[in-house]
């Protein structure tokens, strides 16, 4: 790069590639979408103009609020869980400092898996009549389940499938939290004669509040926006029970090519993900000590 | 209150000893403070003390007490760490409650004895913030209010200063020992910071190597130090050490030059003819002496005025070494001065052992 130029010509050549990848990559296809979200597309591919008529049809729209209803249960359930669970391996990896290497690998392999091949596995393991899980639970004596064929299992069983899946995840960062305490702060409770379940509840979890909340709003992006699991175990059913903002946009998008009104369900999708990020992380400086 | 003495203390890291069978006696209501250099293990020794860390070999009593076994909770101990180890998430008040609470103390007693410590520390208008909105000065005082709410047998600090700056730590130096003093509570200070010791101390443990150099008051480590390494470690700027032979009128110094060190130091000198000896001399201790038969006569490499007083820098042989002289002197780098030990004032040390003759 040649001398003579300013610093702000340099700066603008150095940032260009950056800024072109964005507005190609993000920028153009968020605007694109918003502007799809107010046409009407004609039977011969032809758009139209129509104001907020996807926007008022959404409020109309039964399948929507369905939508919106399956992806908070499965979203809280989900989130709930994996934060329980994420915690607790955390807690056992930071306590258990002689746990080999293997098995260290072993506890956060699932989350490296790519999501189709967990479905697949999951699948063939929760398979009513061929599975592993029914048969486990007949040769004790309970009945068998109909886990993603049932209505009302199957979100359970969606979100027991991505805590198995993401529960790692939450606790490698709930591990580097609990590295980064200081550990002073422990030899001073020893001191106050705190006892290991105080010092979890009183110094370890409050400590860990702005970890978690941070893992919060990396699983809350992912889980709002609920697709691949779906898709290849339930596509949505039975009965819709499955069928998150997602999965029905998709549908309304590139099964009955709505493409209008199914932009204006992503666009929406996208409010409520950026929303549930902005209210996460207000609550991360509250509770940033 | 409560005594505390070790016998035999021993603590190992693995195949690394790091205390070396440990006796020490530090009386009730006394300001007792580990100094050394890093790596010496006063640190160790404290959260020995502390039951941080588990004992190898050697016995440790509280008071009446043998405590090896007592775990930190169970030894009516309290601690202020370097970096004062408050509970971030919590505000001052629940700090300095925190252990009342976990002994299941009433709300009343835990409130008044709360607000007792914050007044003894001027903390009051702080009780309701967190630790992130405090200065250091202010997050120190809570560290100590949290251990005095306790009312333990004994306060142990673990370079509680090292994180403030110079005038702060001055004035909570002065705090300590004025608490010291209040609460008549044996406490235990560690610090690498000889002034620190010097000023804080009613009696001083000299560490070096996991082995204990001397005990003593901060007088008596400064004019008797038990050896080279007490000499050298206590005391600022350091004893000037010269490597010297026996002659008949003075002590024959690495240069080959006699300095007269009066008739205390030459005799102790002359009992211990033939040996290879050093002659300590404290910055403070000489004496510019143009007449004086005997004195050096040396010219100076650096000039450090002080204000108070004015540091020379100055050669004898390859022994680098600094006098303290009066401000009025204005001493210049080049001239050549007369320097002469004070012959009260003056040490000998056996230079094999390092051990003091006077």
């Amino acid at each position: 790069m040649s001398s003579q130029q300013s610093p702000k010509t340099q700066l603008a050549a150095l940032s260009a590639p950056a800024v072109i990848f964005t507005v190609a990559m993000i920028a153009f296809p968020f605007c694109y979408s918003i502007w799809l979200s107010f046409q009407a597309f004609s039977s011969v591919g032809t758009t139209s103009f129509n104001g907020a008529d996807n926007y008022v049809r959404m409020v109309s729209d039964g399948e929507f609020w369905n939508g919106l209803a399956v992806t908070f249960y499965l979203y809280i359930l989900s989130l709930a869980l994996q934060l329980f669970f994420g915690t607790i391996l955390a807690l056992v990896m930071f306590r258990s400092k002689k746990l080999p290497g293997i098995v260290r690998s072993l506890f956060i392999s699932p989350f490296m898996m790519p999501p189709v091949v967990a479905g697949m596995m999951w699948l063939v393991i929760l398979d009513p009549s061929l599975g592993a899980a029914n048969y486990i639970l007949t040769s004790f004596g309970l009945p068998p389940s109909e886990w993603l064929a049932s209505p009302g299992f199957v979100v359970p069983t969606l979100a027991f499938i991505d805590t198995w899946q993401w529960s790692p995840y939450v606790a490698l960062i709930v591990l580097g939290g609990l590295q980064a305490l200081p550990p002073s702060v422990y030899e001073a409770a020893e001191i106050d004669g705190a006892s290991p379940v105080k010092v979890l509840f009183r110094i370890t979890l409050p400590l860990l509040l702005p970890t978690l909340v941070a893992a919060m709003i990396l699983r809350s992006v992912d889980l709002l926006r609920f697709f691949d699991l779906i898709y290849i175990t339930t596509q949505g059913g039975p009965a819709n029970a499955s069928n998150t903002l997602n999965i029905y946009g998709f549908r309304v998008g590139f099964e009955f090519f709505q493409l209008g009104y199914a932009s204006a369900l992503m666009v929406t999708l996208s409010v409520i993900v950026l929303g549930a990020v902005l209210v996460l992380n207000r609550l991360r400086d509250a509770v940033a000590w | 209150m409560a005594s505390i003495h070790t016998r035999g203390l021993v603590k190992k890291y693995g195949s690394l000893t790091v205390l070396h069978g440990l006796d020490l006696e530090i009386p009730d209501h006394e300001l007792v403070v580990l100094v050394g250099p890093s790596g010496c293990g006063k640190s160790t020794l404290l959260r020995v003390l502390a039951g941080l860390e588990a004992i190898d070999e050697g016995d440790l009593f509280i008071g009446e007490d043998r405590v090896n076994d007592i775990p930190a909770a169970k030894r009516d101990i309290a601690m202020v760490f370097q970096d004062y180890a408050l509970y971030p998430h919590m505000t001052v008040r629940q700090n300095m409650a925190f252990a009342l609470e976990m002994r299941g103390m009433a709300r009343g007693e835990i409130k008044e004895r709360v607000e007792k410590a914050a007044a003894l520390l001027a903390i009051e208008p702080y009780l309701d913030r967190r630790p992130k909105a405090l200065s250091g000065g202010q997050r120190q005082r809570v560290a100590m209010g949290r251990a005095i709410v306790r009312n333990p047998r004994v306060f142990l600090f673990d370079e509680p200063l090292s994180n403030l700056d110079a005038r702060l730590r001055t004035q909570v130096r002065a705090e300590i020992k004025t608490l010291s003093q209040q609460l008549r509570t044996t406490m235990v200070f560690v610090t690498h910071d000889q002034v620190e010791a010097m000023t804080m101390a009613d009696r001083i443990v000299v560490m070096k190597s996991g082995v204990i150099q001397q005990v003593g008051s901060p007088e008596d480590v400064y004019e008797t130090p038990a050896n080279l390494f007490v000499a050298g470690f206590i005391g600022s700027p350091s004893m000037n050490f010269f490597p010297a032979s026996v002659e008949n009128d003075g002590l024959k110094l690495a240069d080959g030059r006699t300095v007269a060190v009066g008739d205390r130091v030459q005799a102790a000198a002359t009992a211990h003819r033939g040996k290879p000896l050093i002659l300590g001399v404290r910055p403070e201790h000489f004496r510019v002496a143009p007449d004086a038969a005997g004195a050096l006569s040396v010219e100076i490499t650096l000039v450090e005025p002080l204000g108070s007083d004015t540091l020379i820098h100055f050669k004898v042989g390859d022994a680098e070494a600094i006098a303290r002289v009066e401000p009025d002197l204005r001493p210049k780098v080049g001239d050549v001065i007369a320097l002469a030990p004070s012959p009260e004032k003056a040490h000998l040390f056996e230079e094999k052992s390092g051990a003091l003759i006077c």
